[in-house]
């Protein structure tokens, strides 16, 4: 299993993408004890500090230092996308899978729902959460969970009820094997490459969307590290510190890149459409 | 006392239709007043060529399609009477094997765990140890190796995956086991290999066999009664030597002269 | 080039191909090694081989029509002519515009779904022989082909398209088109593989009947040796990539033939044969790659010796009309 892992990068932009990925997961899991300073406490006296050998990025418009803010931020971006991720593919498979085996009218409903839910666009959605629940990064978590739920929702459908089309599955009814042995030994196994084909792709989207609806005012709110926030922060001192709002940029576009370009190769590597005979 | 006169399987007047729906047209055959009984230990054969309603059939005696009209009783019993745990309990009695041994195996499991599938479910008896032991020993009656069993579908030729499905399907120990064209995806040297292994398990195992073929040799060499079957309906039934060599139906003996 | 018309035509190979081997442009291996063989004018010949076995590349790369691979050695000539190694496929492909006809496996991959059949007949007649006649006429040449080739209502099936119809007509409609450009050899690729028996039968005595009548060589490839021995005149046996032999058909089953040749036929079921009669070959079929060192079929074979493995193929590079690649002599004339 680990060699048939190995044999998935094919080119070097692959194998440091997927260092860069595992690096980034290793900073945003133990940089909170490695922060050189406190990411919140102000010092005005300290404050737009161009990167030194004592604040290694620099400091912020509030004399922050930037390095501790960003790797604070790791763990605040990252763990709202996997909250997100988590959440969105329980609650998405569950009504996908659920309806490919109901069938019928069921199906068709609860399709049709997702297909209307798709057509709400998530900004505006989280804008809505906003103005309801108050303009906080958990706003921002619940209206993406809310919007991003039916491309899961659709997805397991789809690769369910091809999978329930196959003749295996023909032959396990004709064991009698129960409905959750079913789910649990036959499509979970054989929908995995799928899925998780589709999760590397939207962990990068994820992320974005969290910063970006951050950057524009609706998600983490100015003093917490969120890197969207940050760079919401930074920018009006573009001019006489660009480092407040490239540290936090840069970051963005490496671990977006890095889980996008590791979304590819997985389709690659794992779509069956795309190999074999 | 069920007597020896009650046929294991016995449709009586089965027909069924497809539901048709806006753009998709369905080439195969609705039934027809589907009349068919099949004793113990026979080897009955149904002939027909692709939509013929053949497959249907052996999707029907399996009990993976339902039907609209008629009635299916299994050893005496009509089995929309079943109950739940006749239901389960009619799965150990009747097994299939079908044609595509690429997809009639889960790609996800190992063949020992696709054999062991079966002793979980219906041998409760069994420990762990003991479906491992069996399972080892139904890879080795189909003709695998003992190594066999820790491998994947994949990893195996036609020939193999097919041999792993009838151990799939015998592990339950069926009475019935219906041979959906078990043979048409295989090379012509694996076929006779598999023929053999068919012949091998009949008198081995006193199975009952429903052979779905549209290969009039292949009905011919193995089944001792016959089907014949031509767009939803059966045109003619008898004994295998009989019908295949004095056909009284018209398609039955514009067929035979077809075959090569 | 009238003049240099032979003058004992019939004794001329048609199509002759000496020690051809095939190999793929990827990893350039030699799939199918040093096979020689010749077709006569009006013969019907057959090739079978097993899923693998390289029939259907062998085929498809001598008519060019196999982007993946290429003609790695040997000669080949059609008509007397003889075609330049280098650059094969281009040459293969000019002759099958109009000297060579090819039906496909598939009936339904094969036709253009979005075009009338009529439009695709009277294109294959138009590209093999211009615009001679006029709209009017072709049209009428197209419908007595479609009819020739028993398409009922032909005027009316002119105007329809591909999937008004079954398999076995679409096949037909396939046919036609090969035959419009009233080609000298025929080559048919599993042409009944997707057919029910009936159809089947009648496609290929529609094959065999336009041989007969219109002096148009066949070649027939199928995995189902007893088909070939039914219908054609010779039969090509390929196995892992080697011609094993070219035997008569009235020879199977009646004389010595190759120890494969004989196996084959042992384990198919026919109408004569009872249970006993069936002998299934041991093991698997070997893909095509096997080279020709060696024999294919030795691991199965069961008159096999050490020699088997070691010696280096016999060829049939003298060009007999039957041969015998058993390196034990078997089935050799």
């Amino acid at each position: 299993m680990i060699k048939r892992w190995w044999s998935f990068p094919k080119t070097n932009v692959e194998r440091t993408a997927i260092v860069l990925g595992c690096l980034i997961l290793l900073l945003a899991l133990v940089g909170a004890f490695l922060v050189p300073f406190d990411p919140m406490k102000i010092d005005f006296r300290a404050k737009l500090q161009a990167p030194s050998l004592v604040h290694w990025l620099g400091t912020d418009g509030s004399g922050r230092d930037v390095l501790s803010r960003l790797l604070y931020g790791a763990q605040l971006t990252l763990a709202s996308t996997f909250a997100v991720i988590i959440v969105v593919v329980t609650i998405g498979c569950t009504i996908g899978i659920a309806s490919a085996f109901i069938g019928g009218a069921v199906d068709n409903m609860l399709m049709r729902l997702a297909d209307i839910w798709l057509g709400f666009p998530p900004l505006i959605l989280a804008l809505g959460f906003a103005s309801a629940l108050g303009a906080s990064l958990e706003a921002a978590i619940w209206a993406l969970i809310f919007s991003w739920w039916p491309n899961y929702a659709r997805l397991s459908r789809m690769v369910t009820s091809d999978i329930l089309s196959q003749k295996f599955i023909a032959s396990a009814d004709a064991l009698g094997v129960p409905t959750h042995r079913k789910v649990l030994h036959y499509v979970i196994p054989n929908a995995m490459d799928v899925m998780l084909i589709q999760i590397a792709l939207d962990i990068s989207a994820v992320m974005l969307a969290i910063s970006g609806l951050s950057f524009i005012g609706v998600g983490a709110q100015i003093p917490a590290p969120e890197w969207g926030a940050m760079i919401a922060d930074g920018r009006s001192y573009v001019s006489n510190g660009w480092w407040i709002v490239l540290a936090p940029g840069l970051a963005i576009f490496i671990t977006a890149v890095s889980f996008n370009v590791i979304g590819d190769m997985l389709r690659r590597e794992l779509d069956p459409t795309s190999r074999r005979r | 006392m069920a007597g020896v006169d009650i046929p294991m399987v016995e449709l009586r007047g089965v027909a069924k239709s497809f539901a048709r729906r806006l753009f998709v047209q369905n080439r195969s055959f609705a039934l027809r007043d589907i009349n068919i009984a099949i004793g113990r230990g026979e080897v009955v054969g149904i002939l027909g060529e692709s939509g013929s309603g053949k497959s249907t059939v052996a999707n029907i005696i399996t009990c993976l399609t339902g039907y609209d009209g008629g009635t299916y009783r299994f050893k005496g019993r009509d089995i929309a009477a079943y109950t739940r745990k006749e239901r389960f309990a009619f799965k150990s009695d009747v097994q299939i094997v079908f044609q595509d041994p690429y997809g009639s195996l889960n790609p996800r499991a190992t063949v020992r765990g696709s054999v062991m599938e079966s002793l979980l479910l219906h041998r409760r008896d069994l420990g762990r140890a003991q479906r491992i032991e069996r399972a080892n020993a139904l890879l080795e009656e189909v003709g695998l190796s003992a190594d066999a069993g820790e491998r994947y579908p994949h990893e195996f030729s036609g020939g193999q995956r097919q041999r792993i499905a009838i151990a799939r399907a015998i592990a339950v120990e069926p009475e019935l086991l219906v041979l959906d064209e078990p043979l048409s995806s295989l090379d012509v040297s694996i076929q006779a290999q598999i023929l053999e292994l068919f012949v091998r398990m009949i008198r081995e195992r006193g199975l009952t066999i429903v052979f779905i073929s549209h290969d009039v040799n292949v009905v011919r060499l193995l089944c001792d009664r016959v089907y014949v079957m031509n767009q939803g309906a059966v045109v003619e039934e008898g004994f295998a030597r009989d019908v295949l060599s004095h056909p009284q139906n018209e398609y039955t003996a514009r067929l035979l002269d077809a075959v090569y | 080039m009238a003049s240099l018309a032979p003058t004992n035509a019939d004794d001329r190979p048609l199509l002759e191909i000496r020690d051809v081997s095939v190999a793929l442009r990827n990893g350039n291996r030699t799939m199918v090694a040093g096979v020689s063989l010749s077709v006569r004018p009006r013969e019907v010949f057959g090739i079978v081989g097993e899923s693998g076995s390289g029939k259907t590349l062998l085929t498809r790369t001598l008519l060019g029509l196999q982007d993946d691979a290429y003609v790695a050695g040997g000669s080949v000539r059609f008509n007397g002519q003889s075609l330049p190694i280098d650059g094969y496929g281009t040459q293969a492909r000019k002759l099958l515009g109009h000297s060579i006809g090819f039906v496909p496996q598939d009936p339904f991959a094969s036709l253009n779904p979005s075009m009338r059949i009529g439009k695709q007949i009277t294109e294959a007649i138009y590209l093999a022989k211009g615009w001679p006649m006029g709209a009017e006429r072709t049209r009428d040449a197209a419908i007595s082909l479609m009819a020739e080739v028993g398409i009922p209502e032909p005027a009316l099936a002119f105007n329809q398209f591909p999937d008004q119809f079954s398999g076995g007509m679409r096949q037909r409609m396939v046919f036609a088109i090969a035959l419009a450009q009233d080609p000298k050899l025929l080559v048919a690729d599993e042409p009944t593989t997707a057919l029910d028996a009936i159809t089947q039968r009648r496609v290929i005595e529609l094959i065999l009947d336009r041989s007969r009548k219109h002096d148009l060589a066949v070649i027939l490839i199928s995995h189902n040796l007893e088909l070939l021995r039914q219908s054609v005149g010779r039969i090509a046996v390929l196995y892992g990539g080697q011609l094993l032999n070219i035997v008569a058909s009235s020879d199977i089953g009646h004389r010595m033939v190759h120890p494969y040749t004989e196996a084959l036929f042992d384990c198919i079921p026919t109408r004569e044969k009872t249970l006993a009669d069936i002998r299934s070959i041991p093991g698997e079929p070997v893909g095509a790659g096997f080279g020709l060192r060696g024999c294919a079929f030795a691991s199965r074979c069961p008159y096999v010796v050490t020699a088997c493995t070691t010696a280096d193929l016999p060829r049939n590079s003298a060009m007999a009309p039957s041969f015998s690649a058993c390196i034990l002599g078997r089935g050799a004339s």
